[in-house]
Order: structure tokens, then sequence, then C-alpha cells
């Protein structure tokens, strides 16, 4: 017997995040680890009426690849990968992990070779996304490689991951659908914003944003959600930034990330631990030093730092940003084969204006910008 | 050294399996499908593969989330062959299934209509593989993983089923593939010996029974298909099977257990058919449709390693020393026309008092080909 909260949690992401119909082919892709969600997934999506395939990954084989593959084995695009792409209605991505670190001494440009390969999946897939004629959710499994580095036992990071996502609450759908809602206003608002300036320690950002379309995180694509992303205008992000939180990507862990921008470039960037990796990561390709999303964290539930973005970047009371790849529906036109989240806690001393006016302080929106509250349900 | 180290009899069985097996070359994708458990050999043949310059395509399965699809599936997403499941038929150019459960019993919550009908539904891609197969776009092949449940069925630890399923792919040898391809040319030169045959009469307790095979091509099963492997193998003229044969190992068939089967055929037909347990369920699959009652297939294993039985077939119908027969659907390729939704093989020990006289003469005594 699966634990009820999970149960509950592929009820959600089928019924509610992904609105699941009759004869939708689903692609549900998650570690072998993750195997009681991926169970409860199949349940839900048949329940649905819909078709579910299962593709298992096990830790270790792509490490086993990555070192030994020759470059022409790298650049190799499976001639079904745009093919699958193509077919699916919907796409539920499980994260999970033995070890989270399997990957974290192969070469990087090896990872990048291959990311760099698969752009054209990814470009369709963001395609396909926009258009409305693919929906995907992301969300993880509470495994014990993530409680690891979260500091948690197993248990505390169940608990952790079932509340980020509201699953104690009486009815987890009605108070995603009600914080929707909130969203939904909060991206309009954001949507007459010209110009962002984010302040806080060793941060002064400015980031253009006018005519971008703002787009409400609410439970959709990521489960669990709450953020509020645009992708910025490519050439006028200017100033510098700091991330305060460790900035972990492709098995490694790159701490207090400093970046400076000028016309929308990084041109500068440094990090206590991982420089190099980041230096290579930046330099994948044209639009790896460019942001291809800025955001704000309104998950009021999630409040620790846990090393792994679907959770740390809805922080609530923190923005972040991604180098790379933009949504299109954003309106951006970045496109890259990396999109890297990097995470700002503004939770003390933090400020956002826009248009010159302060909007958010400490952590929270201002009532004179956001008068609803974004608190998550009683528990 | 300490800690986990891979078991070096996994890395050579990755070896055969690529090198000899479905000589894989540069350029190939090859699909590696089975159950998640199987890691450590997925592990070995991604190494294998990507060092021999093909493109590893890796699927694992989890028994859960198959008996979820077979227990809770409509008929409408019963019958649903999607994109994502004609792709991995028609892309790649090497295709390696390895069989091993969880448990091997994962099924029986899930309804039999259920089974039989994903089983129609996905008929046209098993035929599709064929097809691609037979035309030289791809290869093929089936390779037992040993794990806990196969060995609980045996009756032996995993250690020793370990053991045993290295054994009966000859991987401790110092170079197993050059066991392979010399076991290759001692079976073709009895496939050939059999083939100017007519007709073979095996004699052996409970068993006289008289097969035709005159004109009928032998198949060497050296692993290249199956691994382990080792038999000679052919579909008879199924309307000219006549006598009665039992059978000597206890068999699970689709997690059944039938044991003591006995069968008696007129004019190639099953007519009367005895189980000391499991005979209803017999009975269903003879019935299934007209070829279940006639023989599909009729073989000689001629694996030594493999001595006892297994309740595992892959395993028992090489045993060296016996024959098996199976009812049911017979190898095109062989010559054979027998159709049928069934193949079921049935293993009979010759080693300890067996017989077989090929038009009249004695050509096989106790286990071996005189």
């Amino acid at each position: 017997m699966n634990d009820p909260r999970l149960v509950t949690m592929a009820d959600v992401i089928t019924g509610y995040s992904l609105r699941l119909g009759e004869g939708d082919v689903v692609l549900i892709g998650g570690p072998a680890v993750a195997e009681p969600l991926l169970v409860e997934l199949t349940r839900a999506v048949l329940e649905r009426g819909a078709v579910p395939r299962v593709r298992v990954t096990l830790d270790g084989l792509d490490r086993a690849f990555l070192t030994r593959a020759s470059d022409a084995q790298l650049d190799w695009l499976p001639p079904y990968a745009l093919d699958e792409m193509e077919t699916i209605a919907a796409r539920i991505t499980v994260h999970g992990s033995c070890n989270t670190r399997e990957l974290a001494n192969v070469d990087p440009a090896a990872i990048a070779r291959r990311s760099s390969a698969a752009r054209p999946v990814l470009e369709r897939f963001m395609q396909r996304s926009a258009a409305g004629e693919l929906r995907w959710c992301v969300t993880a499994f509470p495994c014990d490689a993530f409680a690891q580095d979260s500091d948690m036992s197993l248990t505390d990071y169940e608990n952790f991951v079932y509340s980020a996502a509201w699953l104690d609450a009486p009815d987890p759908i009605a108070a995603w659908t009600s914080f929707g809602v909130r969203m939904t206003e909060l991206a309009e608002l954001m949507g007459g914003v010209r110009t962002l300036r984010v302040l806080t320690e060793d941060t002064d950002l400015t980031v253009g944003v006018a005519g971008r379309t703002w787009i409400p995180a609410k439970g959709d694509r990521n489960f669990p959600d709450g953020e509020v992303f645009t992708g910025p205008i490519e050439t006028e992000t200017e100033g510098h930034v700091r991330f305060s939180f460790p900035a972990a990507i492709g098995g490694r862990e790159v701490r207090d990330i400093r970046l400076r921008f000028e016309r929308g470039r990084v041109v500068a960037g440094e990090a206590a631990s991982g420089q190099e990796y980041l230096r290579q990561m930046l330099a994948m390709d044209d639009g790896a030093s460019v942001l291809g999303e800025f955001a704000i964290g309104t998950n009021y539930a999630v409040k620790q730092f846990t090393k792994q973005v679907l959770f740390d970047e809805k922080i609530g009371g923190t923005c972040h940003m991604a180098v790379g790849a933009g949504y299109p529906d954003t309106g951006s036109t970045n496109t890259s084969a990396l999109h890297w989240d990097m995470v700002c806690d503004l939770r003390s001393g933090g400020e956002i204006q826009a248009d010159g006016e302060p909007i958010f302080r400490d952590g929270r929106f201002l009532p004179s910008f956001f008068a609803h509250p974004l608190d998550p349900p009683a528990g | 050294m300490f800690g986990a180290v891979p078991d070096l009899r996994l890395t050579k069985l990755a070896e055969v399996l690529c090198r000899y097996s479905l000589e894989v070359s540069e350029g190939d994708l090859v699909l590696v499908e089975g159950p998640a458990l199987a890691q450590p050999l997925m592990l070995e043949l991604v190494k294998t593969i990507t060092d021999l310059g093909a493109h590893p395509m890796v699927r694992p399965s989890l028994e859960s989330v198959e008996a979820m699809m077979m227990t809770r599936s409509s008929l409408a997403q019963l019958d649903t062959v999607t994109r994502l499941d004609e792709i991995e038929v028609e892309m790649p150019t090497r295709m390696l299934s390895i069989w091993a459960n969880r448990n091997t019993r994962y099924l029986s919550g899930a309804p039999d209509q259920n089974l039989a009908r994903r089983s129609a539904a996905t008929r046209p891609l098993f035929e599709r593989a064929i097809e691609r197969e037979a035309a030289g776009e791809t290869r093929w092949c089936g390779t037992a993983y040993p794990c806990h449940a196969a060995a609980q069925d045996a009756g032996m630890s995993l250690a020793e089923w370990e053991d045993f399923v290295f054994a009966a792919g000859h991987l401790l040898d110092a170079d197993p593939i050059a066991f392979w391809r010399k076991q290759s040319r001692h079976q073709a030169a009895i496939a050939e010996r059999l083939s100017k045959l007519t007709e073979l009469r095996i004699v052996a307790e409970n068993t006289d029974l008289t097969v035709n095979v005159g004109g009928r091509s032998w198949l060497n099963a050296d692993g290249r298909q199956n691994f382990p492997d080792g038999e000679i193998y052919t579909s008879p003229l199924h309307t000219e099977t006549r006598g009665t044969i039992g059978f000597s190992f206890d068999a699970a068939f689709n997690g059944r257990d039938v044991c003591g089967v006995r069968l008696w055929f007129e004019d190639g037909r099953v007519v009367r058919e005895e189980a000391e347990r499991g005979v209803e369920y017999l009975r269903q699959m003879l019935d299934q449709d007209e070829g279940a009652r006639y023989l599909g297939e009729v073989a000689f294993g001629l694996n030594d390693e493999i001595q006892s039985a297994t309740r595992d077939t892959l395993f028992d119908e090489k045993i060296g020393g016996t024959c098996h027969v199976a009812l049911g659907m017979a190898f095109p390729e062989a010559g054979g026309t027998n159709r049928s939704g069934l193949h079921w093989d049935m293993v009979c020990d010759l080693r300890s008092a067996g017989d077989v006289y090929g038009d009249g003469e004695l050509i096989f005594s106790r286990g071996r080909f005189l």
C-alpha cells in the first residue's frame, strides 16, 4: 500500500495539472527508484481513460555511456526522438535518484555535447507546448538521495515534499485551483511592468520585461509549484547578481555564483566552487549566457533550500533566473541547449522595484501592488 | 579492492551477446529491454555497446507498472498501439530481451482475457519485428539474467542459480565465443544428418511417438537468438504424428504449474490428454484453436552443461540428452505449416532409458547421438 499522499499526488497531477482526457497518450518518465509514484501515475492515467507509457531510467547507465562515448556517439540524435515528441499529448517527468552525484565526475563537455545534439527535440517540445498541443508536468519522488542532499531523514523529506504540494490539505485540488486564480491575477499585474530591478546583498540587476508575457505557474507544469515567470528581453539585462543558494545541475554543485550582465549577456561569471564548470556551461552555445527566464517564487509552504531546483525556485520570497533557453510562450526568443535556474533569496532585506516603484520587499509582495494572500492552505 | 565490483561473468555475458549473438557493429541502434532488476547486466551492455561504436537504447520495465496496466486497462486502452510502441520494433537494428523476474507470478492478478487482448493488439508489432528480422534489417536475441524469482522456481539459492546460468552459457570458459562457435559446428553436423531422415521414432518411459520430418529443415540454435542455447529443432509434418509421449519435468507455463502431462496422437492430432496436475488449464490451452492440438516443433537439447530441470523452458528444453516437442505454432523457416496462438514446449528426458530411431535405425540412445 502506497502512502495515501502519493496516491493523491498522482490524482492531482493527472486530474488538475494535466487535465488528462480519453485517449491522450502520456509518456511518464522517471527512475526505477521512483517506482511507487510511477505505479500510482499509471493507475491515475488509466482511470482518466488516457494511455500511459512508462519510460524507466536506471542510475549508472548514463554515466557508463557518457564516459565512453565518442563525439560521434554524443552528437547522434536517435531517429525516433523527434518522432516521439510529435506523438505524445502529455509528458510527466518524475525526478528522483539513487545518487545525485552520479554524473559528478563526468566531463561536462560530454554532457554539453549530448545536450546540444538533443536541442532540436527540446525546441520542438517547447514549440508544441507553446501551441498548447503538448501538456507536461515535472514532479519529484521523495527518495533517499534527495533527502540526504537536504540533510533530512527520508521520513522528514517525504513530509517536506508532500507539504510543499499541499497534499495534507483537506482538498488539494481546490487549494491549487484557488491559488491558480490568485496567481493568474498576479501574472496580469506583472504584465504591465516594463523594467524590473532586483536589489539585495551584492545584487543590483535590471531586467527588461516590457511586452513579455508573465505566466502563472500554478501547479500545471511543475508539481508542486508556485512561481510567476517570464522571458526577459534578451538584450536588456544589466548589472550584477549573486545567487545565495548553490546551483546544482548535471550532478554538480556550483556555489555562490556571481554574474555580471551587460546588454543582456553575461560578461563575467565567478563561483566559489565549480567555476570551471560554470564557464563551460555558459560557453555551451550562443544563448547560454543570456537569460531565458526571470521568476519570483510564491510557494510559501516551501521554506528551506534542498538543492532540488524544482523546490528551491518555488520558495516563497525568492527570485530566480535561468541562463539559456527561454519559453517561447513568454515571448522569449532565446534558444540554447542549456536551461539553468539559479535562485536568489530576497527574504531578508531584498527588494524588487517595478519601473522605479517597490513592489516586493523582504520576500512578500507589497499590498500596494498585490493585496491577495498567497499563503498555502492550512494542513 | 573493496566494495561492489561487477560480476565478471556479467561482463563476459555482455561481450558474448554483443560480439557473438547480435554481432553489434558501429552505428547500430541496440534496443535492450528487460526488468529494472537486470540493471547490472544492462550496465555491462551499455559499456560494450558504446565501446563498439553503437547506440544503446535501454528500456527497463517494472513488473508493478505492467501489472497495473494489465489489471486496470479498459478494452480500449488494451487495444491501443501508440507510435511509441511502433518505434521500438521499427527503429532498432539490434534487439535484446533480458528475461528475469522479481516474481514470476506477477501477473497472476490480471484477468486472462486482458492478457490475451493485449497480446492480440500487439501482434502486428510482433509480426513487424519478425518481418524485419527476416529481411535482415534487425537481429533479435533473448537472454536469461539470473534472479531470485527464477532461482526460487528452480529450487536453488541465487548463488547456485547464477553458477548454473553462467555455466550453461559457458561464460566460465576462457573463451566463451570460441566455445559457441565450436558448439555451432557440432550442432550443424547433427542437423545435417537429421535432415536426411523422414521418420523419427522416440521410445522412452510412457513414450512411443512417431513424427514425420521428411523434407523439413533442422535449424541450429547456437546462442544467436537465445542465450544460453544449445538445441536443434524443426517443425514436423503436423498431420502425421502418431503414438504417445509422456513429459518428464514439471513445467510452469504462463505462471501456471502443469505436471505429469501425457498426450496421445492420431493423424497428428492430440486425441487424449492427461496431467497429474493442471489438466484443466492444459485442456483450455489445447482447445484455444485448431492448431493447438498439433505439433509445431520437435527438437533435441544439446547443452551438456544443463543437467537438471529448472521449471524454466529456456533451460529445460536445452538439457543435453532430452528431446522436446511443442504444441501449436510451427516455424515457417523450418517448413512448418501448423498455425496457432499457442507454442508450448514440453520436454521428454531420454538420458536414462531413451532411444530414437531414424527411418527404423537406432540413431540416439541414452541421451547421445550414436
